[in-house]
């Protein structure tokens, strides 16, 4: 099902990420399902659809495309990710008629994070176009047409989502590009992680009269290093210390109670604003239905 | 200017095994500027080469190696010492060690040419003999006019065209935290001269084929092909 059906019928939209294995797929017997897999599983109940990232981090995996199908093949709905990092606008297009042809519904269309941040550094980067071009791209095919105005057999039917940061200084240039990519054609769109409440009105406030559904999006934090390492890595998410500091005030074996607390705490405080929800457990997918039954009554 | 490095010494001398009688040849433009292949640094190098036992037959410096006839002017007087050498050491960069090939085959002389630096972009020199910058990449169709004179091409890591991906932090691309974001740049800028509004066009995607390599430049015609 598309999302944006969803979001039409003014469903308050949930969604999870995995990411793909590195390593393949094809299967032996008696081989236990990939991590992706399971994750997918342990929030079959609780999500409408599942984001499966694109070589998330530049770290190389299996193809987002081919771990999108497979989910697909398990009755879920995948938002399949694309990047502009690794494919030239021919293969972009190609791939974006492979995932339709292979009943994938939705596509999440981004920039992709930097080659040198990835186990590949040497890899050339390739960025052939960016994130609004493809969206752009991805609604001619939607039209029956390539970027270069050749006539498409057959159209593709995809919804269309798209990324915005909200942490972002100047908020007023990332709502620029926003702003260009509804224009272009996204149709809902996931945040950033937020982890501050007043950031995330302000966005909302700013982008009021934008028209499209917005999913607040959460990374969950899993130890008070992961957020350190997120403020001094990671660019475009700020972690507070009151976070790190309660992650750090239990012990290893309470830190994913404290997750799930800290997790719904700020659900239940930012999802109010936004049309839905999308978490990003990296790993820690088990918590995804305890936040989801915490939060009913309040979004849900 | 084209930005130039000095290759490690061991990788020269690995490149010139074998050959005793050595050409130095740098050129007094950009490696110059970029203190890598002017005067006194192939006069550095001639000497360095000679303590390992190279004979070098003759050292010279033409005032800019990737015009043909500047660097022909500058070896015309050495044709006899060029004839001797078994190997040219080009400390220039990749079009000075091309232009120096063809010259020596049009002395109808085969001679092996090895470079001695690596070249590293066309480069704007902010403090000269201290810093330069990487600011335009050549791409054959410039939009620097919608952009507030900033690159975005060249100076975004991603070269987006659109604003700036997610991941710039307190004004710094993702990639590299001592580089100011270029799409944070050309906002300032942008706000700066008052056109803010300018930046909520939408870029098409680039014609990448007007960087198709290799280029060819009719001059004359002022024409690319």
């Amino acid at each position: 099902m598309k999302l944006t059906e969803l979001f039409d019928k003014g469903e308050f939209v949930i969604t999870s990420e995995v990411g793909p294995v590195k390593g393949c797929l094809r299967s032996g017997s008696g081989d236990e399902p990939p991590q992706c897999a399971r994750e997918a599983e342990m929030v079959r109940e609780c999500v409408h659809a599942i984001n499966v990232t694109d070589n998330q981090s530049a770290v190389m995996r299996l193809g987002s495309l081919a771990a999108s199908v497979k989910l697909r093949g398990k009755g879920f709905d995948p938002i399949y990710q694309v990047t502009c990092r690794d494919r030239n606008r021919i293969a972009l297009q190609s791939d974006l008629l492979s995932a339709c042809s292979l009943e994938i519904d939705n596509v999440l269309c981004l920039t992709g994070d930097y080659t040198s941040l990835g186990d590949h550094k040497s890899a050339k980067s390739v960025f052939d176009i960016d994130s609004v071009q493809l969206l752009k791209i991805a609604k001619g095919l939607n039209e029956g047409h390539d970027m270069v105005g050749n006539t498409l057999t057959k159209s593709t039917d995809l919804a269309l989502g798209a990324v915005v940061n909200p942490n972002f200084e100047p908020l007023d240039l990332q709502l620029f590009k926003m702003e260009k990519k509804i224009e272009a054609g996204a149709q809902f769109f996931q945040t950033q992680a937020v982890y501050d409440p007043a950031v995330f009105e302000r966005m909302v406030k700013k982008t009021e009269g934008f028209g499209v559904p917005i999913q607040y999006g959460i990374v969950v934090i899993k130890s008070p290093q992961m957020g350190k390492f997120m403020n001094k890595n990671i660019s475009g998410i700020m972690v507070p210390d009151r976070i790190i500091e309660a992650m750090g005030s239990v012990s290893k074996e309470d830190r994913k109670k404290k997750a799930v607390e800290i997790t719904t705490e700020l659900v239940r405080e930012i999802a109010p604003m936004a049309q839905g929800v999308h978490f990003m457990p990296l790993g820690w997918s088990d918590i995804v239905p305890t936040v989801v039954e915490a939060i009913k009554g309040t979004v849900v | 200017m084209i930005g130039t490095t000095p290759k490690p010494f061991e990788e020269i001398m690995d490149a010139v095994a074998g050959y005793e009688k050595l050409a130095v040849i740098g050129c007094d433009g950009c490696a110059k500027v970029c203190m890598t292949g002017g005067s006194d640094q192939v006069e550095e190098m001639a000497e360095k080469l000679r303590k390992q036992g190279k004979n070098v037959v003759f050292a010279v410096t033409p005032d800019r190696t990737c015009y043909v006839t500047k660097t022909r002017t500058a070896l015309d007087p050495h044709i006899d010492e060029l004839k001797q050498s078994e190997a040219v050491v080009i400390l220039g960069c990749g079009g000075a060690a091309q232009i120096t090939r063809k010259v020596t085959e049009d002395y109808d002389l085969t001679i092996p040419i090895k470079i001695g630096l690596d070249s590293v972009g066309h480069m704007d020199t902010l403090v000269m003999g201290e810093l330069a910058l990487e600011q335009c990449q050549e791409c054959g169709e410039c939009i620097l006019n919608e952009t507030g004179g900033i690159c975005p091409v060249t100076k975004c890591a991603k070269s987006l065209l659109n604003g700036p991906c997610g991941g710039a932090q307190d004004g710094k691309c993702e990639v590299d935290s001592e580089r100011d974001c270029a799409w944070i740049l050309i906002y300032n800028r942008m706000a700066a001269l008052g056109e803010l509004n300018k930046l909520r066009r939408f870029m098409e995607a680039k014609d990448y084929s007007k960087m198709a390599k290799p280029r060819t430049l009719n001059i004359k015609e002022r024409r690319v092909a």
